[in-house]
């Protein structure tokens, strides 16, 4: 079930209403019965999967609890983080392993007939795998355990965050269930708002660039350097809009339910640096891999080569989480050499004495964010192309830019030859101004007039809202690019 | 979070559902559509379509037509396929698929037998169903353009698919629905839940009814916007739709542009590539779907009860398929098919002529399992004009002035050195590619 289909339009509303209608001792057990609803409308089978994960979890967790001895509490630790990544191995990375195999062999010339193993990726494995093992280690640092199955099934299978997140922590989760909250009038206005504020970035913004990085990079060898440049700008909007919009109806339908879910993004594009830009972009992952993986590893407490090795593997495996496949463990690497590299900037401009003085010159800031994006966008282009040829390929094509530019002319971009459909050449138009949109948002976001519109402008945003969304709609939209995760 | 907490006292007065903001931007949301209906907002006539597939492009040549057809084809590209490939062989040059819409070889035939001066209108389109046929009768087989007869060419799939989802999902269904109402076929138009609210959301939103008009014309707006801003550059040129169809395969899929699809000349020996196309049809056969097979029925009924009511004198043909297809079928589903189509005709009052179980056709006479090629075409047409010819009772529903004197008087046509044809391979994969069924 899609959050942009008529079958969402029906399903949360009615389980709005029952929601409020039942007692407070009810409502669990229905948002839990929603949510496999709403899980097991996509392959009813797979509900057996979360639901097998869910108890498994529940009954083994308390082990690490209830072990007295550390090294006890790490065996079940282990066993549990163990048996979630099998699970995930299993579903996810199972072909990957054996291409990865099959490779290997074919440099013996063994030529080896690889199974095929008929394996289907259950949606949102990632994320609610990564739940689990979040419980799991916070539990072994000494943190409560839940007590009440229901709670931790609902957890881990809450509707709106089933799929694609945000990676929730059951710290902040599991006592919003526990408060019986009445229903209040203003859960429908934010909630909304939140809805139709994410459907709008997915259709009309997200499923309209997408267009123009289908094309682009599926036939890089039509398009020239300039064009590659904004076709890969194109799909950075693309990815945040869609994913943005996912997480903003996400947050809107959980809010209907009176529950908060935590952010995920804030402004990412206008990031001064790689570090800054994995606070601002998918926080909800970027947190839960420095708690979880980061840290465990070492974090930043130890020397500077084994602190750049702990960043290097936990970016690495932060890439290969996005997929099983060779580009999104080099988007991962790209990501992790980002990192070392900007510390090792700011450790040579801290040791030349410049770095105090750079932070504070506004000019140096701009700079900064432009090449920050530049680079995220050149990371943008390892996500997306499906094959490493097309990559490499595009990539170079990217490097030609600055000759290009020097011999500058209209006639030099093929978007401006494709008049239909029109977003073609609106690229030219669209692009800079979401960028300048990121900035007035930015520049909005500690404005009272913003932050707490008068009631009148937040009525007719939502009715142009309601508009824009009713007519643009088109009759099958694209999946969200993050459900594939 | 304990919202429950912290939430009481940031609520301020709000105690009903009319008191919130999203309440009044939804009264306001349906005020704005009762408005923008009044105004007619955005809405554009039913014939500016905004994308020419098949279906766009007959209807726009039937509407613009100046002289009145005689004779409507309907069907399916059953139909359609042999209409144009033997138009290619007899006239010995390339048809448009998309811009040919009548039959020069039937036309001539028919007035070499019976002395007919006839005008012929072709609306057999790739995928149409009854539900279509219906449409097009009630629609538009109407008024200063309406057909004296209809020869409505039926084959197992259109009564049996089981890749259907609705009546409503077909690319016919989306441009003939603009030109009627379609409130009273509705159950049976979209008889499951969603597609139904989807329908239904449609009377209560102006914006969500006229949603294709609206976004049709803010498109138009924006292109002019776009253009003007953003202009070609001087020395480019516009892509093409080839180059954007190969940049874009899934933008548009039932778009085609004039000379996209031509059947060309072809000799008998050109006519030896036979495609299997059965792995596609035992999807469409995979089960007997009861419901598409008694909803598909109904329209095929009701589309002859508009014919009748309307004066329209109907002719079904029981297309030939190839033995291979045929086995496809149970004996249940081909049964049910075929006894239910000859029965039901001959209970509306039309004429039938029954070629499903010819022993006339053989494989040789296919392109594929289903589609006649030009040569296997010519033998058809001859056939149904035969029978058409020996038929007093529908021939009597033409007009005085179509007949004309001397039936032995040799026409234009008969001299034409008739050159055997059959559908490009080209036109039948781009068809197939788009999922219509060859």
């Amino acid at each position: 079930m899609l959050f942009n289909s008529l079958q969402y339009l029906v399903f949360l509303p009615t389980v709005f209403v029952l929601f409020w209608l039942v007692p407070h001792r009810l409502r669990v057990p229905l948002l839990l019965v929603a949510s496999y609803i709403f899980y097991m409308s996509w392959r009813p089978i797979y509900g057996l999967l979360i639901l097998g994960l869910t108890v498994g979890n529940f009954v083994l967790v308390p082990m690490i609890a209830k072990a007295q001895e550390v090294k006890h509490k790490k065996l079940w630790l282990g066993l549990v983080v163990a048996a979630n990544l099998i699970t995930l191995a299993i579903f996810k990375y199972a072909y990957f392993g054996i291409d990865c195999v099959k490779g290997g062999l074919s440099l013996f010339h063994v030529d080896w007939n690889a199974p095929h193993l008929h394996i289907i990726l259950p949606l949102g494995i990632s994320f609610f795998v990564f739940e689990f093992i979040h419980y799991a280690v916070e539990v072994y640092r000494g943190k409560p355990l839940v007590k009440k199955f229901m709670d931790f099934a609902l957890f881990a299978s809450f509707f709106p965050t089933q799929i694609a997140g945000p990676i929730k922590r059951y710290q902040d989760f599991i006592p919003q269930l526990d408060i019986p909250a009445k229903f209040k009038w203003e859960y429908i206005d934010e909630g909304m708002q939140l809805i139709l504020m994410g459907l709008c970035k997915k259709v009309l913004l997200a499923d309209n660039l997408a267009l123009v990085v289908q094309a682009g990079f599926t036939h890089p060898e039509k398009f020239t350097s300039l064009d590659m440049w904004l076709i890969t700008y194109a799909f950075a909007f693309q990815i945040f809009f869609d994913f943005a919009g996912y997480t903003d109806i996400a947050r809107g339908s959980a809010l209907l339910f009176g529950y908060k879910v935590p952010i995920n993004f804030n402004l990412p594009y206008l990031a001064a640096n790689a570090a800054d830009f994995w606070h601002r972009w998918h926080i909800s992952l970027s947190t839960w891999l420095r708690d979880y993986l980061f840290i465990p590893l070492g974090g930043s407490r130890c020397s500077r080569w084994n602190m750049y090795r702990n960043l290097f593997i936990t970016m690495a495996l932060g890439g290969l989480w996005h997929g099983a496949a060779n580009h999104f463990l080099l988007w991962g690497v790209y990501q992790g050499v980002l990192l070392i590299l900007h510390r090792e900037y700011v450790r040579l401009m801290e040791a030349a004495g410049l770095h105090a003085k750079l932070v504070k010159s506004k000019l140096y800031h701009v700079f900064s964010v432009i090449v920050t994006f530049h680079f995220v966008c050149v990371g943008w282009v390892l996500f997306r192309a499906e094959t490493e040829q097309m990559c490499w390929q595009i990539i170079s094509k990217l490097a030609e830019a600055p000759l290009a530019l020097m011999n500058f002319s209209p006639s030099q971009l093929t978007i401006l030859q494709i008049r239909d459909p029109i977003i073609f050449p609106a690229i030219i138009l669209i692009v800079p101004g979401l960028m300048i949109a990121h900035v007035v948002v930015n520049w909005l976001n500690n404005k009272k007039f913003y932050l707490s519109p008068p009631w009148p402008v937040q009525v007719a945003v939502m009715v142009a809202m309601l508009c824009v969304l009713t007519i643009f709609s088109p009759d099958t939209s694209p999946r969200f690019i993050y459900f594939q995760f | 979070m304990p919202i429950a907490d912290d939430a009481e006292k940031e609520m301020g007065a709000m105690t009903g559902f009319f008191k919130t903001r999203f309440a009044w931007a939804l009264l306001t949301f349906l005020v704005v559509g009762v408005a923008a209906a009044w105004l007619n907002f955005g809405a554009v006539s039913p014939d500016n379509f905004p994308v020419l597939s098949w279906t766009g492009w007959t209807i726009k040549d039937y509407l613009n037509s100046k002289q009145r057809p005689n004779i409507v084809f309907l069907g399916s590209s059953l139909m359609l396929v042999p209409l144009d490939g033997v138009d290619a062989d007899y006239l010995g040059k390339r048809v448009d698929g998309s811009q040919h819409h009548h039959s020069v070889y039937f036309e001539d035939k028919l007035k070499e037998k019976t002395g007919l001066s006839l005008k012929t209108f072709t609306f057999a389109l790739p995928g149409e169903m009854p539900s279509d046929a219906y449409l097009i009768v009630n629609n538009l087989l109407k008024g200063k353009n309406k057909p004296d007869m209809i020869v409505y060419g039926v084959g197992p799939r259109d009564f049996l698919d089981n890749m259907l989802p609705s009546p409503a999902a077909t690319d016919p269904f989306r441009y003939l629905s603009r030109f009627g109402k379609i409130d009273q076929i509705a159950d049976r138009v979209s008889p499951e839940f969603f597609p139904r609210l989807d329908y239904e959301l449609g009377k209560v939103s102006y914006f969500w009814q006229k949603r294709a008009d609206i976004s049709q014309t803010a498109e138009q707006a924006a292109t002019s916007l776009i253009n003007a801003m953003v202009p070609l550059p001087v020395d480019g040129y516009p892509t093409t739709f080839d180059e954007r169809r190969l940049l874009m395969p899934d933008f548009r899929p039932c778009e085609v542009p004039r000379g996209a699809a031509f059947f060309r000349p072809t000799t008998a020996a050109e006519r030896n590539n036979f495609v299997d196309n059965l792995a596609e049809y035992k999807k469409r056969y995979a089960t007997m779907k009861w419901d598409t097979y008694i909803s598909q029925m109904r329209f095929f009924a009701d589309a002859l009860d508009v014919a009748h009511a309307q004066g329209i004198k109907a002719v079904v043909v029981a297309m030939p398929i190839t033995d291979l297809n045929r086995q496809l079928l149970s004996n249940l589903s081909w049964d049910a098919y075929r006894k239910g189509v000859l029965a039901m005709a001959k209970r509306k009052g039309a004429s039938v002529i029954d070629l499903s179980e010819s022993k006339d056709f053989n494989r040789s006479d296919f392109g594929d399992t289903v589609h006649l090629h030009s040569g296997g075409g010519k033998k058809f047409f001859d056939v149904v004009i035969d029978q058409l010819a020996k038929n007093e009772d529908a021939l009597a529903c033409f007009p005085e002035e179509n007949r004309i004197a001397a039936k032995n008087k040799t026409t234009q046509a008969a001299t034409r050195l008739p050159v055997s044809a059959t559908v490009t391979t080209n036109a039948k994969q781009k068809l197939s590619q788009r999922g219509l069924p060859l």
